[in-house]
């Protein structure tokens, strides 16, 4: 099975560390952790189970590791671990989608998505600094998702001209904010695509999910037009979907602007989440969308 | 007892000492200077033994390279394949190869000695600039073999060349999304990888290349030979890991009598936390010897330029490429070089661009206001791209620069029509400035991206020819007498070792290069082919040949 890798990117102090700390702790999933920062990782002692120089293993099954020069032989260590989810923070000055690119070359791994952290209280003036304006540009540039952190310490103001900088560096670049620190499991995807329990919990605070059940097939022509047209507000979307006219039964996995729709040869039941934020177009908007996808007269299987 | 004294006579000494700038006689004993003079001065030292096989030569200081990677000395186990001669540690002059056929037959010979195997060919040293803008590709390294990963890395060690074998085993191809891979019109990849992370993948799939294997003990005693041949006796190794390995190899290699070379390797801050690096460091300073000096930190700020990743100012890439990298954040910057500097650390900073030199320098302003440090020594390397007015901040602050005179050679043409453009391209490593404001100048090659070759690099600082033989900034260059300096005390001094190598004086260390001719009699332009006879280390002969 596949290992799903999340990168993590952002300019420094937008809050990566925080986040991979609560990650850690957390422990909802087996989560392996390349960090850069070795030493800025802070976990309770008495999560951990073993420590090496470069490696700690925590009781909860995750482990964190310091992200060495050879970004292939870290990932080896890490998997070698077999964790639910390898998580790579990226420096503050790289290009996550550089990484995520590499990753995609690794056997035994798929690409989940490339996050980039944006400090709400300083992000549009990094994208004016003489130095780092370019660097962040490239940053935001390919993410699949912008998170905009520390929203509740901005001042609206900062939060505007944050989101301004946003559009302005890349229009259609899908934002969502987040609280306290902390990734929503909800961006974070992977919701179990299986059986008919998409989403467990109640949606976190400024998200919004839902749900598509249909068994009829899509023209995939139509579908793909229109999952490229989604709006930004749309962050994730995971499930299975009939396409074309023998009914096959795909796999979707949406994330910000980028989706593959790839053939699933086991058995399974139709049905697709959104994840999005609370600008998301409403439930009935959404369902007309999906409608129109359809082919004229749905085969069924 | 006394340990014998051993007294060299030369045509003549040059000393690169002002009070005393010429010798006959030096006398050694228990590896240092006793004395330096004529007759007179080795008159009253008792009895001495008279060595005069250098009686016909010129002795100088030892050399002292400042900026360069032992790695020179692993890259020589696969075959050269660029464009200008170049000497291998076992002294053969290993032809250029003038065009991609050569190159490619140069290969087959390559193949064609190990035919029973199936192991993966790799070479290095190839720079295609100077084929008229025809590059390598796939079907020329197929043609070398259909059958066998082939993988050639670049003059700069920033680009790559690989067979389709090499694709395949890479798992790259027409659809895969990777900055580095450079395409055709046809969107084919040609072969050509740029940059790190392609280049990287390269070496974990397919085969590690030169520079991506472990720097070993037989590695640096290949580049003691090198040394040997090229008149240097101190050499850095300016980007190290330091991980216990490496530093017992450098305790061992050091120690051997039969070593030509003292080594003053830096332990690179990138791989490090700022806490841990600095705690390394100052347990390295307890495990230094006469041979051996750890007091070099290591820091790269920005890339290129010829790889368009250095960090530029205003116009920036003559050619419209886009601003290049920051190897560390801005805002990180500052932090680093103050925790260094407050454990004492001598920091040589990588700055190619002047985007990163002007951050450098304003960082290491903010230090030296906040924790004053008299007589740091702090070094800018590389320091390609300064104006006057960013030297100027430079000789204030009291730092040093060695900058990289190999440049205007083998890229000066490169700089003048796609990195920088003439006018800009002029002022690249500029000495004439740093001389003329008093800042403390060396030069150097950056072994193995340009040739280990002091006398050469002086020359460029001397001569400031382009391989197409145009002079590229009259006004930067520097006299025979400055370029010598340059690559001896010059250099000691950014090291914090002018104390005892770098000029021939007592109580130093009896280090020598030592020459056929006088550097300062032939004509500046025939500097670069004076020959080395022999280096000496703390009075121990060394033969080049």
């Amino acid at each position: 099975m596949s290992i799903p890798v999340t990168i993590l990117g952002g300019f420094l102090g937008a809050g990566k560390t925080t986040a991979l700390n609560h990650l850690l702790r957390r422990g909802r999933e087996r989560i392996g952790v390349l960090v850069n920062d070795f030493g800025a990782i802070n976990i309770d002692a008495h999560l951990i189970e073993a420590a090496e120089a470069d490696l700690v293993a925590l009781s909860n099954g995750c482990v964190c590791c310091a992200l060495g020069p050879d970004l292939g032989a870290s990932l080896d260590r890490v998997a070698a671990r077999q964790p639910d989810r390898i998580v790579i923070e990226a420096s503050g000055v790289a290009d996550p989608w550089r990484i995520a690119q590499l990753v995609r070359l690794e056997p035994g791994m798929t690409l989940d998505a490339v996050l980039v952290l944006a400090d709400a209280t300083s992000f549009a003036a990094q994208s004016r600094d003489r130095y780092v304006a370019d660097t962040v540009a490239r940053q935001v540039a390919r993410a699949d998702l912008v998170l905009l952190s520390k929203t509740d310490i901005a001042t609206t103001a900062e939060l505007h001209a944050s989101r301004a900088a946003l559009l302005q560096l890349r229009p259609d670049v899908p934002v969502a904010e987040i609280h306290g620190g902390t990734l929503p499991d909800l961006v974070l995807g992977n919701p179990a695509p299986a059986g008919s329990r998409f989403v467990a919990d109640a949606p976190e605070h400024g998200f919004r999910t839902w749900l598509y059940r249909n068994d009829d097939a899509f023209d995939e022509d139509r579908l793909r037009q229109m999952l490229a047209s989604l709006p930004s507000s749309v962050l994730r979307a995971k499930g299975f979907c009939r396409l074309g006219d023998i009914a096959q039964l795909h796999l979707l996995q949406l994330v910000g602007r980028r989706f593959t729709l790839a053939p699933w040869p086991h058995p399974a039941e139709p049905g697709l989440v959104l994840i999005g934020t609370d600008r998301m177009p409403a439930d009935a908007d959404l369902a007309a969308m999906f409608e129109r996808a359809k082919r004229p007269e749905s085969p069924r299987p | 007892m006394q340990a014998p004294v051993q007294v060299f006579v030369a045509r003549r000494v040059i000393t690169m000492n002002p009070a005393q700038p010429f010798a006959t006689h030096v006398a050694v004993r228990d590896g240092r200077i006793l004395a330096i003079g004529g007759l007179d001065e080795i008159g009253d030292l008792g009895p001495v033994e008279l060595d005069t096989r250098f009686a016909d030569s010129v002795v100088l200081p030892g050399f002292v390279e400042g900026h360069s990677h032992l790695f020179e000395g692993a890259v020589w186990r696969d075959p050269y394949v660029g464009f200008f001669d170049r000497r291998a540690p076992d002294g053969r002059v290993v032809p250029g190869l003038k065009s991609i056929d050569a190159v490619v037959a140069r290969l087959r010979e390559v193949a064609a000695e190990t035919a029973s195997s199936d192991a993966p060919i790799t070479a290095w040293g190839f720079d295609p600039i100077y084929f008229g803008g025809r590059r390598m590709n796939l079907a020329d390294l197929d043609a070398v073999s259909r059958e066998r990963p082939v993988v050639i890395t670049h003059a700069s060690i920033h680009i790559m060349n690989v067979n389709s074998k090499a694709m395949a085993l890479a798992g790259l191809d027409a659809s895969t999304d990777l900055d580095g891979l450079v395409r055709g019109l046809q969107g084919e990849p040609t072969g050509e990888l740029l940059g790190p992370e392609a280049m990287g993948h390269i070496r974990r799939r397919v085969v590690a290349d030169a520079f991506g294997r472990k720097l070993d003990a037989d590695a640096m005693a290949r580049f003691g030979d090198l040394a040997r041949q090229a008149g240097v006796t101190t050499a850095t190794d300016l980007v190290s890991d330091m991980s216990d390995e490496i530093v017992e190899t450098y305790r061992t290699v050091s120690a051997d009598p039969a070593f030509p070379l003292r080594l003053a390797p830096a332990l690179a801050a990138r791989f490090f936390g700022v806490p841990e690096g600095v705690a390394r460091w100052q347990q390295l300073q307890a495990l230094g010897s006469d041979t051996l000096h750890f007091g070099l930190v290591k820091l790269v700020v920005d890339g290129s330029i010829q790889g368009f990743t250095a960090r530029v100012r205003w116009p920036g890439y003559h050619n419209g490429a886009p601003n290049g990298l920051w190897y560390v954040a801005p805002s990180e910057l500052g932090g680093i070089i103050e925790a260094y500097h407050r454990a004492g650390a001598l920091l040589h900073i990588h700055t190619n661009g002047d985007e990163a030199t002007e951050l450098a320098v304003d960082m290491l302003e903010r230090t030296l206001i906040a924790q004053p440090r008299p007589d740091h020594r702090h070094t800018l390397q590389h320091c390609q791209m300064p104006d006057p007015a960013l030297f100027r901040r430079i000789k204030s602050l009291g730092l040093c620069c060695n900058l990289f005179a190999n440049h205007l050679y083998y890229w000066g043409e490169e700089h003048i029509a796609q990195t920088m453009g003439l006018a800009r391209a002029m002022r690249m490593d500029a000495c004439g400035t740093a001389l003329r404001m008093g800042i403390p100048l060396a030069i150097h090659s950056d072994a193995p991206v340009t040739p280990l070759a002091p006398l050469f690099t002086a020359w460029c600082a001397v001569m400031r020819l382009t391989s197409a033989g145009r002079v590229l900034g009259e006004g930067e260059r520097i006299s025979v007498a400055d370029a010598l300096r340059a690559i001896t005390l010059g250099a000691a001094y950014t090291l914090k070792l002018d104390h005892l190598v770098g000029s021939l004086e007592v109580g130093k260390f009896a280090d020598f290069a030592v020459l056929a001719e006088d550097p300062l009699d032939v004509e500046p332009m025939r500097l670069k082919d004076i020959a080395v006879l022999a280096t000496v280390r703390g009075g121990d002969v060394f033969p080049a040949a």
